[in-house]
């Protein structure tokens, strides 16, 4: 059976120092935070409009870049990957459709959305297997009791699990900037481990101080949504302010983490991101360079799509970016197992 | 004897009978838990009159509440507690994740007795942690801890927000009024003041 090609595009360099980096880590979170806490809804607009595609981009781009040439033993594992991201992104994005089309009772959506959360936990539980089928000395087999625990969890209250997504997909970002920082600058990876405490701290006085703050002014269409979006309506009991805040921190350091810290940390003075060949799968000689570069071209045509549709109607444009990028979400869980 | 032991069970079955029929005592109408959400007090110089301003989500959910019959409190606690149906599937689920927790720690080699001894307390001491932050979702500060400042926020001219519970009195008991707000204020001792 043919190995996976899996090919490293990243060379390993020797670094000067990591005080630069620590600093520019520590400023990063504490300035997302004070811009978080002080003004959560112009910033939320302003932040989404700016770096929401953008970020979606180099993801894109990240993952072409972890993909091998041929998939070989990963056959099965990437198979699954993609079905589920596929299926799992289809039946999310009917979800909004089904809703407007029927007359359900609450009792019944709650059911639907515990049945997605199920299937998306199986999906995940079913990646870890695969993946721990490759690694015999790991021992993942704790992961089967993790899974039916979160199942159970999400079945007591399905809108509180689907909210704990929005709010844990941000921090995914750091996991991958961590396996990253190992690879390709491992005197690095003690500093940002370090580094990574502020977050937790920062959390904690961002919830301690906005905790009881007076609400968001949801007056309008646009607030009414982002303070939606970050589950005021599902913890009415919370200050919305608190919500917002700490949900545009955790973005904030997402979108950071994909359009600036992946980027430069890979190939810092000989960065050229744009270039086709500079992703492996498109130089490589059995590689895929025009589907390479026609996917990025439509990642490049869908993001300008974006940013004219949040000019004319940011409202609108918000709810489908939030119910479409579930896709990028899901498709984080394949490419970060594959990092392990 | 035999006959003595029919007799004795003959008296306390009509004893019971008898008190089943007694009719139950009549309690008083107790009000009704319907709604917990939160609520501001803002003071303003400007008005004339006190306005009592609901949002359109919370009406919505006054009226769920009411149309239901249900005493449903909050829609976070009530979506958890409140599903049979979804309570069950929780249930089978976290037995399975005990049930193969367990069988994963008893058939590890490389742990040994103590740690697993450790490792099931802690499994238990986590799931029953689990159902008591569940089964208590109101667990924390008492709700009297964020009016705590009311007075003085009044005085300054500030506003205090803080969780109410929204309850359906009979009008009997409401001496004539229509709505009450009571806000559980402690009272606090002065400085020097014993």
């Amino acid at each position: 059976m043919q190995n996976a090609t899996v090919i490293d595009g990243w060379p390993r360099r020797a670094t000067p120092t990591t005080i630069p980096f620590s600093a520019i880590v520590v400023l990063s979170v504490v300035a997302a935070a004070a811009f978080a806490s002080w003004l959560p809804l112009q910033v939320s607009i302003v932040t989404l409009f700016l770096f929401a595609g953008p970020h979606n981009w180099f993801e894109l781009r990240y993952f072409l870049m972890r993909l091998p040439v041929r998939f070989g033993r990963s056959r099965n594992f990437f198979l699954t990957a993609f079905a589920g991201l596929g299926v799992l992104t289809l039946t999310h994005v009917a979800l909004p459709f089904l809703y407007n089309a029927t007359l359900w009772s609450e009792e019944a959506w709650y059911g639907v959305v515990g049945s997605w959360n199920t299937a998306l936990l199986v999906w995940l539980a079913s990646l870890v297997w695969l993946r721990s089928r490759q690694k015999p000395r790991a021992n993942w087999k704790w992961t089967i009791p993790v899974a039916l625990a979160l199942c159970s969890l999400n079945w007591l209250g399905p809108d509180l699990f689907s909210l704990a997504i929005v709010y844990v997909h941000p921090l995914i970002a750091l996991w991958f900037l961590d396996r990253h920082i190992r690879r390709t600058r491992p005197a690095w990876s003690c500093a940002y481990r370090r580094c990574l405490w502020l977050v937790p701290l920062v959390l904690a006085a961002m919830i301690w101080q906005l905790s009881l703050a007076t609400p968001l002014a949801d007056n309008n269409g646009l607030f009414w949504r982002i303070t939606q979006h970050s589950g005021a309506e599902v913890l009415p009991q919370i200050s919305s302010h608190m919500l917002v805040s700490v949900h545009l921190f955790l973005e904030m350091l997402h979108y950071g983490v994909w359009i600036v810290a992946l980027p430069l940390i890979g190939r810092i003075g000989s960065a050229r991101f744009w270039e086709v060949k500079t992703v492996p799968i498109a130089r490589h000689p059995k590689g895929f360079p025009r589907v390479v570069a026609a996917m990025l071209v439509f990642a490049v045509v869908v993001v300008i799509g974006l940013w004219f549709g949040f000019s004319i109607d940011y409202a609108t444009t918000r709810d489908v970016y939030f119910t479409i990028a579930i896709a990028h979400v899901l498709a984080e869980a394949p490419f970060l197992l594959r990092m392990l | 004897m035999k006959l003595l032991l029919i007799a004795s069970c003959l008296v306390l079955l009509t004893a019971f009978s008898t008190n089943a029929d007694v009719p139950k005592p009549k309690t008083p109408d107790k009000p009704k838990l319907i709604l917990h959400t939160g609520l501001e007090i803002v003071p303003d110089a400007k008005l004339y009159e006190a306005k009592l301003q609901i949002s359109q989500s919370d009406f919505n959910n006054l009226r769920a509440a009411l149309d239901g019959g249900a005493g449903s409190s909050s829609p976070v606690v009530g979506s958890i507690a409140f599903s049979a149906p979804r309570t069950i599937v929780a249930g089978l689920l976290m037995f399975m994740a005990v049930s193969v927790a367990g069988v994963l720690i008893a058939r590890s080699s490389s742990v040994g007795r103590a740690q697993k001894t450790v490792g099931a307390v802690l499994l238990v001491a986590v799931l029953l942690g689990a159902a008591a932050i569940i089964t208590r979702g109101n667990a924390g500060p008492p709700g009297s801890w964020r009016w705590r400042n009311l007075p003085q926020a009044l005085a300054e001219g500030k506003s205090t927000v803080g969780g109410v519970d929204v309850e359906i009195v009979p009008d009997d008991q409401m001496n004539g009024r229509t709505m009450r707000l009571i806000i559980p204020l402690k009272k606090q001792n002065s400085p020097g003041e014993e």
